[in-house]
């Protein structure tokens, strides 16, 4: 009884914050968070930015950082429409984007994935910039980024560099920033009909086996897509995009499409699907997002109905 | 490493913590320092939202915040929403629809609603409530009675 006792007390009185320790950095100025990075020894410092993966991936020893810099004080959290390009903060939390309506009406791909992320609480912290320079193969984020051809802005100490997504990116964890490099902002260039679609075993708290990007850009060659819950990272498939001629496919094309997605994509067995279920499902939901982006896009105006 | 002492603004009181480690997680804080046990500690990973409390009026993880990433912003817990009319509506809602068994989630559920009721004059339909519930999990109830509790505390702050 009395070791019972004993053992209560003991858990009431667990210390904190001995599972891990590191020195967190706060800097004021994008310019001075430049120069810390730049001041670290190599593989010392990780950036904070929402910590809904960074924290995960410390608590866990995939990552031992004696520092951690965080990103709270930089001036990064806005959003805003240049014409009809969509400027985001990297730091701007997730949950405002998916609270904005035109960004629902302009890009709905993009506030799809964005819904697909977590829970509303994480998407309170969770960040663009976060998914783009942890670079998660189970980022639901990622293939829409690359569809709608998003462009990261990086700040480093030669001074600002601008470059597709898709460039960006590398495989888990790793992107081609240099190491006193940070992600400044996302641009997104033009509105567009855009679809997110994905497949998990359970709708909540679970990874993606299978997520597909589709957006009909303004620019040639108008469409793409684009694949996730492939390793070592999401990736755009432009075989199976060259198929699709026109802004509104036939369904023969949009089949051919389909087949063509789901013979290119290289996928690999885990716990959460077959490489070959995997397949079967890429064929379908590509012709399904294919379809729902189609239908999204303004009807011509020959075809409206008359008003009464 | 550095142990500073941390100030934190929690259920509209300046509280100030002495060597508090950078590493450490609000949850930390409120349960092992501030001694508000209504938070629970449950998945650690972000999945579960036990560990639900109000940032700057928003829901959030608070097993997945540092606490020196707080700043200025209050911090609400449990504790706060019980002691104000919509919590306690939420909380004697989720009583009546029988939505508590075993109760380790219910904080977390109590803070997620009743900010969203909060948020505006008239609620949303119960859908879109039960829609901000989707990070809130909880193996006892098959929550069928939660979503009975949701309408209920719709209805009561109506």
């Amino acid at each position: 009884m009395s070791s019972l006792v004993a053992h209560r007390k003991a858990i009431n009185r667990r210390p904190v914050g001995v599972r891990v320790s590191f020195q967190l950095v706060q800097p004021a100025t994008p310019e001075e968070a430049v120069r810390l990075l730049a001041g670290a020894s190599a593989g010392q410092m990780s950036v904070l930015g929402g910590g809904t993966d960074l924290l995960i991936d410390i608590d866990q020893a995939r990552a031992s950082p004696r520092q951690v810099l965080s990103l709270r004080k930089m001036p990064w959290r806005y959003l805003r429409w240049e014409g009809s390009s969509l400027v985001v903060g990297s730091t701007l939390p997730l949950r405002t984007l998916e609270l904005d309506r035109r960004v629902q009406q302009q890009l709905p791909g993009l506030w799809e994935a964005i819904r697909d992320v977590g829970s509303p609480a994480l998407r309170a912290r969770a960040t663009l910039g976060g998914n783009v320079g942890r670079c998660s193969p189970a980022s639901d984020l990622l293939p829409m980024l690359i569809a709608l051809d998003a462009r990261v802005r990086i700040l480093g100490p030669s001074g600002v560099r601008e470059h597709p997504v898709d460039l960006v990116l590398q495989e888990s964890r790793k992107t081609n920033l240099g190491p006193a490099e940070l992600i400044e902002s996302l641009i997104f260039p033009s509105a567009a009909p855009s679809t997110y679609m994905w497949q998990r075993v359970q709708p909540v708290n679970d990874i993606s086996q299978v997520g597909v990007a589709t957006a009909y850009l303004p620019d040639a060659p108008h469409w793409r897509i684009a694949l996730g819950g492939l390793q070592p990272r999401a990736r755009r498939l432009s075989e199976a995009e060259a198929v699709l001629r026109s802004a509104r496919p036939t369904h023969l094309e949009q089949e051919l499409a389909a087949q063509e997605a789901a013979r290119r994509a290289e996928f690999v067995s885990d716990k959460r699907a077959t490489e070959s279920y995997r397949r079967r499902l890429v064929a379908v939901m590509v012709r399904r997002a294919l379809q729902t982006t189609i239908d999204r896009m303004p009807r011509p105006a020959a075809a409206r109905k008359p008003s009464r | 490493m550095t142990d500073a002492a941390l100030a934190l603004h929690i259920n509209g009181q300046s509280r100030r913590f002495a060597s508090v480690p950078d590493a450490e997680r609000l949850l930390d804080t409120l349960r092992w320092r501030a001694g508000l046990k209504g938070t629970k500690e449950g998945c650690r990973t972000g999945d579960c939202g036990a560990c639900t409390v109000l940032v700057g009026g928003e829901p959030t993880l608070s097993c997945l915040l540092l606490s020196r990433e707080v700043g200025d912003e209050p911090v609400t817990t449990i504790e706060g929403v019980a002691a104000v009319p919509i919590g306690q509506a939420v909380i004697k809602a989720f009583a009546e629809a029988g939505a508590v068994q075993c109760g380790y989630c219910t904080p977390g559920f109590v803070v997620a609603l009743a900010a969203q009721l909060g948020r505006s004059k008239s609620p949303p339909d119960v859908e879109s409530l039960v829609d901000g519930l989707e990070g809130n999990l909880c193996r006892c109830t098959g929550y069928r009675a939660i979503e009975r509790a949701v309408a209920l505390a719709r209805k009561a702050v109506q």
